[in-house]
């Protein structure tokens, strides 16, 4: 779909997106998380797959944890949706459905355009390092929320 | 300009620029592709071919990154590669990076940690632990129990014979395996009586120059030791197994108590390595090593939230069973050594081998003990290693240096309650024991496997004449003199040991001060009495002078804060302070 509006000021949405694709195939960072289209044959670029790799000296050490995100049209104006997918203790987060709750994490309650799906991964990496939630019990590994 | 997304129509994610010159070969040939694997700590290229599955993508990079394939877990644009997968599958084509989390088998060898961060932590959290060891008044106990059992293994360090360490290991092993033992050996008046006392254990444990080192770094541990308070409870516990086992169970669960607290954890593991883990590691090097090494390892790796998550806690090991049976042989050996020493010059030193001889003979009636007895006689060698080992020495001199905690020691054993003129006469001839057992010939005469067994029939005999012939026991005559001659030195020591056994075998033939003293002290055997401390009044007099200079003016006040503290002035000025309003 063409998704080129001309003058420049603002990025296009989907270029936006396609450069973040990239640089999730790239593996740009530190490789502490990863991110991707959920289908690759998905010309909307709207639903995304995250992954964080549990920080070290936490209680998420040693875990992956699979997020679901999605951009919506306005999309870089507006701050993606993000879910988990494997379920999570953490301050936040909805226990029951993986949710993440944007007014509480600090990067989608005061988006940016400039923020990326990356920002948002690894930002959520930090928190998972802070005290309030290094240490909270989590569920046995490998458990999945039921949506 | 969106043309560079837009060149090839839809925008599709494979048709990236950098992909473009790959995607336009033909796609049914397995192309070389060269993928980025990257871990949180490195990177490497792999060339595998194009169309390869992902289980044999992990096999190539098994090798490099030294894991088994199922150690690792391959993630492509937020999406974990399961084995059966194919790479293109996913859409990794050449120039593509995919990251890699190495699981091993307790923890992520792909998630390094650094120690230095660990450390930032600990620091953070410094401030509690202090906080948190004072009110946790159950934790500064266990803690103390913990520490006094490894301390009490420390006494056992100065052995430096490895055949009697060999020995001790064996010996404790059976120790391990044999809890009735263990309460035997509890149950043991001399053992209790040794143990009761505070002052002597924190002499013999100060007398460790390990101990002092770890005191130097820890002051906590000092004033562990200089609280009477916490000694004598300490001792209890350790006399009482069962009571053990309930300090063990609140101390684990105060332990997971403390991980909750924020930070707690965090001192926790403060506190283990810095004080716990190197005593544990001390005591137990003769015990074949600290259990807790690996996690201890792992902690210093940074890894230590790995205990916190899973209750790893096994119940600490009990690092004091072994050694108060070590102590109470190495303190009877004492004894027999006294008694040995003393035999060389005397007949007060001969009643006296009696007299700890049953002491050890009791202890020894075990079959276990049995056997180590039986492999001290039989290695004269182990004696004398034994003898002259550093912590022999050290413990030899600190009592000879200190006539009265030698006097204590003695006669804390219901050997001489009864009587209380016997004490008096042990009393000055405590020092020149003493001096014998420096005395290198004791040492050789020690070492005579047959004095050994001399000293043991002495024993069984005067038991016997005990129970058979009361009526010979005579009265204690005071001229038992000859104990003050230490001129007798080596020669006489195997002579009077081989005297001995024809001494026990014809009672009737005893005449002399000799044997009287011998019975004197088998009289005394049936005593039990609690032992005299000399005046405490007499013993703080210098302390009671400088609270007296500081201002402290209610004597009796002081006196009671001095004797609860045993000497100590600081903490009896804190009692005294405690006890005032406001």
């Amino acid at each position: 779909m063409a998704a080129t509006t001309g003058s420049g000021v603002k990025v296009p949405g989907n270029f936006r997106l396609l450069e973040e694709l990239e640089g999730g195939q790239k593996g740009i960072g530190d490789g502490t998380v990863s991110w991707g289209l959920e289908d690759d044959e998905d010309m909307t670029l709207t639903k995304w797959t995250g992954m964080i790799i549990g920080p070290p000296r936490t209680i998420y050490e040693n875990r992956i944890y699979s997020l679901k995100i999605e951009c919506g049209p306005k999309y870089p104006e507006a701050p993606p949706f993000v879910r988990f997918v494997t379920k999570i203790n953490m301050n936040g987060v909805n226990s029951s459905n993986g949710v993440v709750d944007p007014r509480a994490i600090s990067v989608l309650a005061k988006w940016q355009n400039s923020y990326s799906i990356k920002v948002v991964l690894q930002e959520l990496r930090r928190l998972m390092m802070s005290k309030e939630n290094m240490k909270l019990p989590q569920p046995p590994e490998g458990q999945c929320y039921s949506n | 300009m969106a043309e560079n997304g837009e060149s090839s129509g839809p925008p599709r994610p494979s048709r990236g620029p950098a992909a473009a010159q790959g995607s336009a070969a033909a796609p049914a040939e397995p192309k070389i592709i060269k993928v980025t694997v990257k871990t949180p700590k490195e990177k490497e290229e792999f060339a595998v071919p194009e169309n390869s599955s992902v289980q044999q993508f992990k096999e190539a990079i098994s090798k490099r990154f030294k894991s088994q394939t199922d150690q690792l877990v391959l993630i492509f644009a937020g999406k974990i590669l399961k084995d059966q997968d194919t790479l293109i599958q996913h859409g990794i084509h050449d120039g593509l990076t995919v990251h890699l989390v190495i699981k091993s088998q307790n923890r992520p060898q792909g998630q390094s940690t650094q120690p230095s961060n660990a450390a930032g932590t600990n620091a953070t959290s410094a401030s509690t632990p202090r906080s948190n060891s004072t009110p946790i008044s159950t934790n500064s106990n266990p803690f103390g129990l913990g520490s006094l059992g490894g301390l009490a293994g420390l006494s056992s360090l100065g052995l430096s014979s490895t055949n009697f360490s060999e020995l001790q290991s064996q010996m404790q092993q059976q120790l391990m395996a044999s809890p009735e033992m263990m309460i035997q050996i509890m149950e043991n008046p001399f053992v209790q009586s040794m143990l009761s006392n505070p002052d002597l254990m924190r002499q013999l444990i100060m007398a460790n120059p390990q101990m002092q080192q770890l005191i130097q770094r820890n002051p906590e541990i000092s004033h562990l030791l200089n609280n009477p308070d916490i000694m004598r409870q300490t001792l209890e516990i350790a006399r009482n197994p069962a009571m053990m086992q309930e300090m063990m169970r609140n101390q684990d669960l105060a332990l997971s108590n403390l991980e909750s607290i924020p930070g707690g954890y965090n001192a926790l593991r403060r506190m283990y390595t810095d004080i716990q883990e190197p005593m544990l590691n001390a005591a137990q090097e003769q015990f074949g090593g600290n259990p807790f090494a690996s996690v201890g390892s792992s902690s210093s790796s940074g890894e230590g939230t790995q205990p916190s998550r899973t209750e790893n806690r096994d119940p600490l090991p009990n690092p004091w069973a072994p050694p108060p049976a070590t102590q109470s042989s190495a303190t009877t050996s004492t004894t027999t050594s006294t008694g040995s020493g003393s035999g060389n010059s005397s007949s007060n030193a001969t009643g006296n081998t009696v007299a700890a001889a049953n002491y050890v003979a009791s202890i020894f009636s075990t079959p276990g003990m049995q056997s180590l007895l039986q492999q001290i006689t039989e290695n004269p060698q182990l004696i004398q290693n034994m003898l002259s080992a550093p912590y022999m020495r050290s413990m030899m001199q600190s009592l000879s240096q200190n006539p009265d905690l030698a006097a204590q020691m003695m006669l804390n054993s219901p050997l001489f309650t009864a009587n209380p003129q016997l004490q008096e006469q042990m009393r000055p001839q405590l020092p020149a024991f003493l001096q014998q057992m420096q005395n290198p010939d004791t040492l050789s005469a020690m070492s005579n496997p047959r004095a050994m067994q001399a000293l043991m029939q002495i024993q069984q005999g005067l038991q016997t004449l005990a129970t058979e012939a009361p009526g010979l026991i005579p009265s204690f005559t005071p001229g038992v003199g000859a104990p003050g001659s230490t001129g007798s030195g080596g020669p006489t020591g195997p002579t009077v040991s081989s005297a001995a056994p024809s001494e026990t075998t014809s009672p009737t033939s005893e005449s002399g001060p000799n044997q009287q003293f011998i019975q004197q002290m088998v009289q005394a055997l049936a005593g039990a009495n609690a032992p005299q401390l000399p005046n405490p009044e007499v013993r703080f007099q210098q302390q009671l002078e400088q609270l007296n200079a500081m201002g402290f003016l209610n004597r009796e006040a002081n006196l009671q804060a001095l004797i609860a503290t045993g000497g100590d002035i600081n903490a009896a000025i804190e009692r005294l302070l405690g006890s005032q309003p406001s």
